[in-house]
């Protein structure tokens, strides 16, 4: 397969992805229950995945795997956790943005981001121990 | 050869399974971007399998696999899944999907998945 097509497309298809992304994280800050924009960062997290991951571009991958569980926590919840849960969201966001771009000014997958995946990861750990404590 | 419709809300990924199939000699009668476009191809080419993906607009992999079993009981469709879907896995197998594949795409084992559903339905 020729891969550098394919990274093209990646790129393409991703920096589109990350535009709407943006604009949904907007929907989002004016409405935490927008069920349209948690649908379309849900959708959008797992298409850069499942993309990124055929490239194995690791970093990106886990990143937006995270991302993907976060949304579908919150398409659960059916709204956006308080203003922290947007601000990670947000922050997610621009972990990926700066992850394409490095892609495309560089052509070679990024170095991963271990803060930012701990905290996307920290963030869904927290909400299953509250939800155990529920429960209990 | 077979006569495929490829569904999937990434043109990346349309991209990716065209081009596996089209070295196997499979043809790519048309392709979808989402669950309400799939069933729509479906209707129009009546194509010998479906690749079908699970996370897409206006009607997800899962229903668009009901509804093109709706039309054609016989209809042979193998979903793409992702990791951590495991559960939508299981229920679009439910729902009468025939087998599923894993991205990120090997092109031996899509290829053998398919060769399998096929020769299977065909005895």
């Amino acid at each position: 397969m020729d891969m550098a097509k394919y990274r093209q497309v990646f790129l393409e298809e991703a920096t589109d992805h990350l535009a709407e992304m943006s604009r949904a994280l907007l929907e989002l800050e004016k409405d935490p229950a927008n069920a349209e924009a948690i649908d379309l960062l849900f959708r959008m997290a797992h298409s850069i995945k499942g993309m990124a991951a055929s490239l194995e571009y690791s970093s990106i991958t886990e990143v937006a795997h995270r991302l993907e569980d976060r949304m579908q926590d919150v398409r659960s919840a059916g709204r956006v956790a308080g203003a922290d849960g947007l601000s990670l969201l947000f922050r997610g966001l621009e972990g990926l943005e700066k992850m394409v771009a490095r892609v495309r000014e560089t052509g070679e997958p990024p170095p991963p981001d271990p803060q930012l995946a701990a905290a996307l990861l920290a963030s869904q750990a927290a909400r299953l121990s509250e939800d155990g404590k529920k429960k209990s | 050869m077979a006569r495929i419709l490829v569904a999937d809300d990434a043109s990346f990924m349309r991209q990716m399974i065209r081009e596996i199939l089209e070295a196997e000699g499979h043809e790519v009668v048309a392709e979808a971007s989402d669950g309400v476009e799939a069933i729509d191809q479906f209707k129009t080419h009546h194509p010998d399998l479906v690749t079908m993906d699970i996370v897409m607009p206006r009607r997800s992999g899962i229903d668009a696999v009901k509804g093109i079993l709706e039309l054609d009981a016989g209809a042979r469709v193998v979903m793409c899944s992702a990791l951590g879907q495991e559960t939508l896995v299981t229920e679009a197998l439910e729902a009468g999907a025939k087998d599923f594949i894993v991205k990120p795409f090997k092109p031996a084992a899509v290829i053998k998945t398919l060769a399998k559903v096929l020769e299977k339905e065909d005895q």
